[in-house]
């Protein structure tokens, strides 16, 4: 009779044990994940709060972007121990930018993908590039026709290389169909992306017609010391997961008056780069030379990037 | 009293003035629309740009540059050094009277120098571009003399049309930034003079496939 009664356990003490356990539990899984942060660094969680009241970049006054940028290279400090510089320069009078890509030239070392990848911070994790290299056989005219994964000696003889990336067209079919307008042109004719108004619909993705933009299916890993520290808001800053991005001309680069990473690191001198209103610049040299095509000219799209042969 | 006869008429008419409105519109909107296409911004463009002040940034001249003897369309233009790059220049400091030791020979002679340009049927000599004279310059088939930093005036003697290219921007490239003054690579910055094609080797990386 008495070891029955040790065994067995009434409703009242089941359901103190119980309470109790869960109130200790939950506790302990809280403290685990993100409650520790937010106890520990308040200053953290109150830049985080403030990004999510910000403006869209181009509604922001320039006092505005200033205290957004100072908020996220703080963030980036207190979170990575990372002393980065974000710029906002803005888009200068009488710049066009233009991209020539010789397809003579090129002998397929793809340089430009790994500077690429350097340069704009890109996710090493799910191998993201901007730039794609398709190795086509002679009289081949269009990249889908060619390979885009070839791993050989190169050049291979009987072949030709011809590199693909986000074209910045003039009448961008991705502006369109943006729902949240967290994509648009500027003035000097790159197209943009502001990352935090994007919602990650990937309509625009649909739209290019050139395969130029890419998602961010997971959440971008770059090794700590192989981060750019020289960022734009617009260009190479630290992405999230769940929005895309795309090649921006090295925003960050080429309006500080510099060569893209892509054409600084081409071995061949394959690529062109330069002021499309400046009648004097590289690019004119080249429309007005050379014999230039478009990719799908067709499409109305206005591509400011030429390819030519020599 | 209503008259069907009338009202179809005007309902047709209404139609008719409307739609052939609406076209005309449109081609209206499409002609004097602001959007111009890019070739036609690019060919208004003709007025010159102040390249030194296009950009808001210090844009500094690398050293070891030189300027061209030619102008492109813009004007002067720098190229890269090569004299600088070269280890053992003054080549005239051993190709002189004094006597070398045939132990030193060994060590600091050219035997390194594999010569892959010109083909099989016509392959250069040393003494096609260096001059036997003056050891310190190359040497035109006219024999004049070429400085080693403007190889490009060598170099161009056959390859004029790639000189016309360099020149005008369509071979080779600008050092580091497009805007400010133009500084370009110099041929023997990307090719090495005695083997000038690139040779074939493994690409620096390669792309996942996309589906």
């Amino acid at each position: 009779m008495d070891s029955d009664k040790k065994k067995t356990i009434d409703r009242r003490t089941f359901l103190k044990g119980a309470t109790s356990a869960a109130i200790v539990g939950g506790a302990a899984v809280t403290a685990g994940c993100k409650g520790k942060n937010l106890m520990n660094s308040s200053e953290t969680f109150a830049l985080e709060f403030q990004e999510y009241f910000k403006k869209h970049y181009r509604l922001m006054t320039q006092a505005e972007r200033d205290k957004t940028v100072l908020r996220l290279e703080n963030m980036a400090r207190l979170k990575q121990d990372l002393t980065v510089d974000i710029d906002t320069t803005g888009p200068a009078p009488d710049v066009l930018y233009g991209y020539a890509f010789n397809v003579t030239r090129c002998e397929g070392y793809m340089e430009c993908v790994k500077a690429c990848i350097k340069e704009n911070n890109l996710d090493r994790k799910s191998d993201t590039q901007y730039i794609r290299i398709f190795e086509m056989e002679h009289g081949q005219m269009s990249p889908d026709q060619g390979d885009g994964k070839y791993f050989h000696m190169v050049p291979r003889d009987g072949h030709f290389y011809m590199g693909v990336q986000c074209f910045q067209c003039d009448n961008p079919p991705c502006v369109k169909a943006c729902p949240t307008k967290a994509t648009w042109r500027e003035p000097d004719g790159i197209v943009v992306v502001d990352y935090d108004w994007c919602i990650g619909c990937r309509y625009c993705m649909a739209a290019c017609p050139y395969w130029g933009r890419r998602f961010n299916w997971n959440t971008p890993e770059i090794p700590t010391e192989e981060i750019t520290t020289k960022q734009h808001y617009l260009g190479n800053r630290q992405r999230v997961r769940g929005m895309m991005e795309k090649c921006t001309f090295c925003i960050q680069r080429s309006r500080k008056g510099k060569m893209t990473a892509c054409v600084e690191a081409c071995p061949t001198g394959a690529r062109v780069f330069g002021n499309l209103l400046d009648p004097d610049s590289e690019i004119r040299f080249v429309l007005e030379n050379k014999k230039v095509y478009r990719l799908k000219e067709d499409l109305g799209t206005e591509p400011k990037f030429w390819y030519f042969i020599d | 009293m209503k008259n069907p006869i009338l009202k179809n008429s005007l309902f047709y008419g209404i139609w008719f003035c409307f739609i052939p409105g609406l076209l005309l519109l449109c081609s209206a909107l499409t002609v004097f629309s602001n959007e111009q296409d890019v070739a036609a911004r690019v060919k208004k463009a003709t007025q010159k740009l102040d390249t030194t002040q296009q950009v808001d940034a210090i844009i500094p001249l690398p050293k070891n540059i030189v300027r061209a003897h030619m102008e492109y369309q813009g004007g002067t233009f720098f190229t890269e050094a090569r004299k600088s790059e070269i280890t053992r220049f003054k080549c005239s400091s051993c190709h002189n009277n004094k006597k070398v030791s045939i132990l030193n020979a060994a060590d600091i002679s050219h035997a390194d120098i594999k010569i892959n340009h010109g083909g099989k049927d016509t392959p250069l000599a040393c003494n096609t571009c260096h001059s036997q004279d003056d050891r310190d310059f190359l040497v035109t088939s006219k024999t004049s003399k070429i400085d080693l930093d403007h190889a490009y005036d060598m170099c161009g003697q056959c390859h004029f049309r790639q000189k016309k290219d360099w020149i005008g921007g369509a071979h080779g490239k600008r050092v580091t930034y497009w805007a400010g003054e133009r500084v370009v690579k110099n041929c023997t910055s990307c090719h090495n003079p005695h083997s000038p094609k690139f040779e074939k080797r493994w690409p620096k990386t390669y792309s996942v496939p996309l589906k």
